[in-house]
């Protein structure tokens, strides 16, 4: 185990890990699909808005 | 004049000018149009007034490779040649038909559109078409097209009286030259058989062939065997790049409008890509032809899109309960890429009663034009959802990569090739004006000199290319 993880109160460390969901916020979102696009599934030549 | 045999005609003393041989579209116009310029001209017609089984028997041969239609039913031997089983659906070759493209080798013709459209008015006459009216866009890549159907003129009865009052032209029916010969510059004769039996030699100054896209072939290849190249000097191209236009039913469309389309009495549209789309997918021409659907497969079309697309699926299931015309079978026709390897060849087993070689032709569709098939339906399919005119789907033996099926279309009957037109001569027959290479006396009418097929059917350009041959020949031979 490293030096700083040593040094490190356990409180900090419980703190730390609680935290870790919310970095997601700064993530950048997944692209929305294009509704207009068109897609071929099961041999249908669909928009991808008829799969809604 | 109308004789029945080589006899009759020979004690008649007329002299000709000019000899076709085969009085199909192509035969019968090029006669009209030497006849109508004061130039007697015999043609020798293989059958009689009607169709028969004897004279039928002729046409037998083999097909290697591909599945194909009986050679003895795909065409017919007598007075009005293969016109008589014609469905009479006219359209001439795009402008774009006649450009080379860069991803399809050996494509591109030494002649353009513009070349055959000064005869289009004759054609029309002819043909008894109305106006073709524009090409439409329905997007970038597709175009709604328009395919005329036609009274299907049956070229031996529509021009019997005039062809037996004219004083410029002789029919002789029954007859026909078994082979040319040829001294490399010019045809010296050909060997006629008449009523079932040898009836000597025949000269004329110029001969046309136009025995239609499958015997323009075996004639000439016949002929230039028993000459030893001395009708056709320069062989490499005779017989090869042999086209068809394969067809399937390649899937179906729900319509949001069946309305949307103007379609004809049958209830069918056509539509093509543009030349745009073709480049950008180097693919061939295609045409896809819509057909009403019957009630049940629509009923069985909508239950497999619920699979997939059951919002969809509700949607064109309230269409149908307010329309019933709303689904349409999808049948596709494509322009072959034009290979060498296609071709008819000699039997070297098998003859006709009269002693020549049967056809042995070799077919084989390629791999690019498979792609064309899939491509082509991906293009309109997503043309048409993009619009939201309607949604396709694609037959499933097209999208798992199947075999052909051998119980469809298949093809139009349409024999293209094999004496094509171009300037190279390893890679064509004939030269822009339809006379064979080297040759001074010899030409080729009909679509055996198709370098390229496009996707439309072939007797509306057919008949243009007679007139224009026709009218170069007059010039010709009337000097």
């Amino acid at each position: 185990m490293s030096n700083f993880i040593r040094k490190m109160s356990r409180r900090a460390i419980v703190q730390a890990l609680i935290a870790l969901p919310a970095l997601s916020l700064f993530r950048s979102q997944p692209a929305v699909a294009d509704p207009d696009e068109v897609v071929e599934i099961n041999g249908w030549i669909l928009r991808r808005s008829d799969l809604a | 004049m109308i004789f029945d045999s080589y006899e009759a005609y020979r004690q008649a003393g007329f002299k000709p000018k000019a000899c076709i041989l085969g009085s199909g579209p192509a035969g019968t116009t090029i006669a009209r149009k030497l006849g109508a310029a004061g130039i007697p001209v015999v043609v020798l017609e293989a059958g009689s007034r009607e169709f028969s089984d004897e004279s039928q028997d002729f046409y037998r041969g083999k097909t290697v490779g591909d599945f194909y239609f009986d050679l003895d039913i795909t065409r017919l031997r007598f007075m009005g040649g293969s016109s008589n089983h014609w469905a009479g659906w006219c359209r001439v070759l795009d402008s774009q038909d006649f450009e080379p493209k860069a991803w399809a080798p050996d494509t591109g013709w030494p002649i353009s559109r513009a070349d055959i459209e000064p005869y289009l008015g004759e054609v029309h006459d002819i043909l008894e078409l109305p106006d073709f009216r524009p090409d439409v866009p329905v997007s970038d890549d597709i175009r709604w097209v328009q395919l005329i159907k036609s009274p299907a003129v049956r070229f031996g009865e529509k021009f019997a009286d005039e062809l037996d009052k004219s004083k410029n032209i002789a029919v002789v029916l029954n007859t026909y030259a078994t082979e040319l010969a040829g001294d490399g510059k010019r045809v010296t004769g050909a060997k006629l058989w008449s009523n079932g039996q040898d009836a000597g030699t025949f000269t004329a100054d110029y001969f046309v062939t136009c025995t239609g896209g499958l015997e323009n072939s075996r004639l000439l290849l016949w002929s230039n065997q028993r000459s030893n190249g001395g009708v056709v000097p320069n062989a490499t191209a005779l017989g090869r790049y042999w086209m068809e236009h394969p067809t399937f039913q390649g899937g179906n469309a729900i319509l949001a409008n069946y309305n949307e389309f103007e379609v004809d009495a049958s209830k069918e549209a056509f539509f093509s890509p543009t030349l745009a789309a073709m480049q950008r997918l180097q693919i061939m021409n295609f045409g896809i032809r819509l057909i009403e659907s019957p009630y049940p497969n629509v009923k069985r079309l909508i239950a497999d899109l619920a699979c997939t697309a059951p919002d969809m699926a509700e949607w064109m299931s309230s269409q149908l309960d307010q329309r019933l015309h709303c689904a349409a079978q999808l049948y596709v026709a494509w322009e072959q890429a034009p290979l060498a390897s296609n071709q008819i060849e000699l039997s070297k087993a098998d003859v006709d009663r009269a002693g020549v070689p049967r056809i042995e032709l070799h077919w084989k569709k390629s791999p690019l034009e498979r792609r064309t098939l899939l491509e082509g339906l991906r293009l309109f399919g997503a043309t048409m959802a993009r619009k939201n005119l309607g949604r396709v789907r694609i037959d499933d033996w097209i999208s798992n990569g199947d075999d052909y099926p051998t119980n469809e279309e298949t093809a139009g009957h349409h024999h293209m090739g094999g004496t094509r037109m171009g300037s190279d001569v390893l890679k064509s027959v004939v030269d822009a004006n339809c006379k064979v290479h080297g040759m001074d006396n010899l030409y080729v009418g009909g679509s055996s000199v198709f370098c390229t097929s496009g996707q439309c059917n072939p007797t509306t350009t057919i008949t243009a290319l007679a007139c224009r041959l026709g009218e170069h020949l007059g010039k010709v031979i009337g000097v």
